[in-house]
């Protein structure tokens, strides 16, 4: 990358509150290493490494002068991503629940998604799990609802004080819909509501509603 | 009727022959736009190959436009690491414990993390006292948590180890959800704490960090919020 700026700042470390060490001058070339966040190591011609800022990243240049482009984690990158991660706290059945999901994107609309969690409850402990697809409505907004279809698993541990000990593991299948909304960077809220259908062994069908709400971040 | 025929044939015959007039006027513009490429074609090959009469060329342009690939620029933003500390289990005296981190740094500030750690809660003042009792199977004593927690960096900063060495290190602050199993049963947490953490090459890191569990309690037959603060020292590896 060439420096097309007056000069390009080096700091100790990957963030604004680390001290600048050095400089490197307009028109002279550094060696982006990796990145981590927003920061980008580099090493200059004289072998010197430091830490820029991915906004002075933006005003370097390859050498045949096209400007250095990179995924910036920005409000663009809200509405199409690759990848999501994040962590719910809610309600499942009426038991507390906590759970993590992790979702690839085929495009701006269509995302796989796999969730798992823990709920504890007054009668009961268990983990649930599922994995479905998830359409977002209309992703350019900051605010965008999506729609969830899939299946998944719960394993059901009642407590030991009730008449029924014997754990057992039941499938599921879901349908869902939520909202997610834009906080800042690559940040967004998400809240969503599932309906689950719990296919059991016995003579009826159980039910239970999932409602959470959490953090969750794209890269 | 016969005139009512007429009419509909004459109005037929109308529109087929505007119809054919169009069609043959459409025909004719192709063949003329078909006409024209053509010529244009023959322009430009003997524009390409110039006559003998033609001047030659003083400079050649060899120049090639360097083709530029930039490779895919490998991002470090995940963090993995063993600790092992202290944890003090309220009621249940300070035991060792030891654990696994997870962490991913979204951005400069933020980070998720994802802990896992197992110790093994001691012996109540009340069994102590007791003698004989025991309020819980060895089993029940271990004391397993998971949590999911936000963090934020703060005072980033440098250390210093004599003249020549300068580390980055940083202040931050946890605090998420989780659970907990203990003493047979399984409980929503809330932790909070902070940590220091240090970093003597851009892969590796030390951690050291304080962090309380709060849980709702009802083992020993009041139902009380249990706070259970562990510190632990740990190395993490960015990948």
């Amino acid at each position: 990358m060439f420096v097309t700026a007056p000069y390009l700042e080096l700091h100790t470390g990957a963030g604004r509150g680390y001290p600048v060490s050095n400089v490197v001058p307009r028109d002279e070339s550094v060696l982006v290493l990796f990145r981590r966040t927003d920061w980008f190591k580099v090493r200059t011609r004289r072998g010197v490494e430091g830490w820029a800022s991915q906004r002075d990243m933006l005003k370097t240049v390859l050498a045949d002068g096209s400007p250095f482009t990179f995924d910036l984690g920005d409000r663009a990158g809200f509405t199409s991503h690759r990848f999501e991660l994040g962590a719910f706290a809610g309600e499942w059945g009426g038991a507390t629940l906590i759970s993590a999901y992790g979702s690839f994107s085929f495009n701006s609309q269509l995302a796989l998604e796999g969730t798992l969690g823990q709920y504890l409850g007054k009668y009961s402990d268990g983990v649930v799990g599922d994995i479905g697809l998830t359409h977002v409505l209309v992703p350019e907004w900051r605010i965008s609802p999506f729609l969830m279809i899939g299946t998944g698993f719960v394993h059901i541990e009642p407590k030991a004080t009730l008449g029924e000990p014997a754990n057992r593991t039941e499938q599921t299948a879901y349908v869902g819909a939520g909202v997610r909304c834009y906080l800042t960077r690559r940040f967004f809220l998400r809240a969503e509501f599932k309906s689950h259908y719990i296919f059991t062994s016995r003579n009826q069908n159980g039910e239970a509603d999932e409602w959470k709400m959490g953090f969750a971040f794209f890269f | 009727m016969e005139n009512g025929i007429r009419v509909l044939l004459l109005t037929v015959a109308l529109a087929a022959l505007s119809g054919c007039a169009t069609v043959s006027n459409w025909f004719h513009h192709r063949q003329d736009a078909r006409d024209e490429r053509e010529q244009a074609r023959e322009d430009a090959k003997r524009a390409e190959s110039p006559d003998d009469d033609s001047a030659p060329r003083v400079i050649d342009p060899t120049v090639e436009r360097r083709k530029i690939r930039v490779p895919k620029i490998r991002s470090s933003n995940v963090e993995l690491g063993l600790d092992f500390g202290a944890l003090s289990i309220e009621d249940f005296d300070t035991n060792p414990v030891y654990g696994a981190t997870a962490a991913y740094h979204v951005t400069e500030d933020f980070f998720f993390q994802g802990e896992y750690g197992r110790s093994k809660g001691g012996r109540t003042s009340f069994e102590t006292l007791g003698g004989s009792i025991q309020l819980l199977t060895p089993s029940e004593r271990y004391f397993t948590y998971y949590d999911l927690s936000l963090g934020y960096n703060f005072l980033p900063g440098e250390a210093f180890l004599g003249h020549g060495i300068a580390l980055s290190s940083a202040f931050y602050v946890l605090g998420g959800i989780g659970a907990v199993d203990f003493a047979g049963d399984k409980k929503f947490t809330v932790n909070f704490g902070a940590g220091y953490r240090v970093l003597p090459c851009d892969w590796l890191a030390v951690h050291i960090t304080v962090q309380d569990r709060v849980f709702q309690s009802d083992l020993l037959g009041v139902t009380k919020l249990t706070n259970n603060i562990e510190m632990r020292v740990g190395t993490t590896v960015f990948f």
